[in-house]
């Protein structure tokens, strides 16, 4: 694993980074962020499954402006290389615990760091009234500097949490306590992800369209 | 002004870098905002120090869309509208351009794509599925964000007609429907791959699992979130996990 430490660790920076920072293109978005990971280990399969779990997960919060909401994109870094260094097949429980945790630790992080901001701001108010570019450009950038600390400092927590749990957890979780936490974590996942559905769907009309997108995906699903 | 509207643009991708409770994006709106204003600076009457200092405080919008605002102040300044007239756009714009942004990009735009993206993974896509979803979506955030800085720069204080074209309404309107199809046509693939991991027993569990954690969230939305809810799941079974020999 600590031959892909710098790499998960850069990664899972700019994925911190790209939530609210720059450039909110969506990497993410835990099925990008997923997928991306599993490519650079050489293990798309459990990217793909991780991503696709996550992003069920993410579902279940809309990021509208000062919402609190856990951090989803370093966390399915840090899940897929726990997956992958784990190395059960399909096993995606023990990936979970600690991706979850870092999702919550992620959006401790984001208050902690809006905070951190606003003392800034109200350090450098007089200046920023003044029209001080240089104060506005230094305390913009600072804020910029203070999301890479936060991004990377999950993320390395995160795959802190990945070692503690393949050297102490996975040897004592059996064939069938690992495939329990599997169906515990894509339950809690597909719960997650329809709630989080109806929710984004709301009421009326759209709701009918929902009930044609179900039935159209039933249709898929039993041909496919 | 090309080369400054383009910095401006570039800008306005970390308009949320200083995010902070007090003036919420007013810090990184004022940052996109001051290529701007720099002509302003060749006055010896303090214009450009005026108009920054008016351009970092309280404004809050959606981000793709921030850039309206950003637009259509720095336009105001240069024009040479009152401070009063500027304030007032500031305090106006706020609201719609948050509420548009939501409904457009939040709740349409990115679950409708994230959807079929997830449809498309479950049906096999794999790795070109993930792509796709990143093309086409960026497609439409860059277009958006440059839709906005050039809208709000060129109608200045007159911008709440660009609010008011067509194209706004219709997307609304088409977004909702096709997101909630898009939504519902995932939701059993995504469901059916998920399952396939697990044979005979675990499948009927993860069934039980998923319709009784479903039923949770939605009986106390108040007190579960899926991340609670996954975490107390998750932590069940890994201590049933650890001793279950």
């Amino acid at each position: 694993m600590s031959g892909a430490l710098p790499m998960l660790l850069a990664w899972g920076t700019v994925v911190g980074l790209d939530l609210v920072s720059v450039p909110q293109m969506m990497l993410s978005r835990p099925l990008v962020a997923g997928a991306l990971t599993g490519l650079c280990l050489g293990d798309v399969a459990s990217g793909l499954r991780l991503g696709v779990l996550f992003e069920l997960f993410q579902y279940d919060i809309l990021p509208v402006g000062a919402t609190r909401y856990p951090e989803y994109g370093p966390a399915t870094v840090v899940a897929v290389a726990a997956a992958h260094f784990d190395g059960v097949p399909f096993g995606v429980g023990l990936a979970t615990v600690v991706g979850l945790f870092t999702a919550m630790l992620g959006g401790v992080s984001l208050q902690m760091l809006r905070r951190l901001n606003t003392r800034a701001v109200a350090q450098a108010a007089p200046a920023l009234e003044a029209g001080d570019v240089r104060a506005l450009t230094r305390l913009h950038l600072a804020g910029w500097g203070r999301d890479v600390v936060r991004a990377a400092a999950v993320t390395a927590a995160g795959l802190g949490l990945v070692a503690l749990a393949l050297t102490f957890v996975a040897p004592v979780l059996t064939h069938r306590g690992e495939r329990l936490l599997s169906v515990a974590a894509t339950g809690a996942a597909l719960a997650a992800g329809a709630a989080g559905t109806l929710r984004i769907v709301g009421r009326g009309v759209a709701l009918r369209w929902l009930a044609a997108g179900l039935a159209g995906g039933v249709v898929v699903a039993w041909l496919s | 002004m090309k080369p400054r509207l383009g910095a401006a643009f570039l800008r306005l991708f970390t308009v949320q870098a200083s995010w902070n409770y007090e003036r919420l994006i007013g810090v990184g709106a004022g940052f996109a905002a001051e290529p701007l204003l720099r002509p302003l600076r060749d006055g010896e009457d303090g214009r450009y120090r005026a108009a920054l200092g008016r351009g970092t405080r309280y404004f809050n919008a959606h981000p793709y869309l921030s850039g309206v605002g950003v637009g259509a102040l720095a336009r105001a300044e240069c024009d040479g509208a009152p401070a009063e007239q500027i304030e007032r756009l500031r305090g106006a714009l706020a609201g719609p351009l948050g509420s548009i942004g939501d409904r457009l990009v939040w709740a349409g735009w990115l679950p409708a794509l994230s959807a079929l993206a997830l449809a498309a993974a479950a049906l096999g896509a794999g790795l070109p599925a993930v792509a796709a979803f990143l093309v086409i979506y960026n497609a439409g955030h860059v277009t958006l964000r440059w839709w906005g800085l050039s809208s709000g720069w060129n109608r200045g204080v007159h911008v709440a007609t660009a609010l008011q074209e067509p194209w706004i309404r219709r997307a609304g309107a088409l977004l909702a429907p096709a997101t909630a199809l898009a939504l519902g046509f995932a939701l059993p693939l995504v469901a059916l791959w998920s399952g396939e991991a697990f044979r005979g027993p675990s499948r009927v569990t993860l069934a039980l699992v998923a319709a009784v954690a479903f039923g949770l969230l939605r009986w106390r939305p108040d007190v579960l979130s899926g991340l609670r809810l996954g975490l107390v799941l998750v932590a069940v079974a890994l201590v049933a996990g650890m001793l279950w020999r």
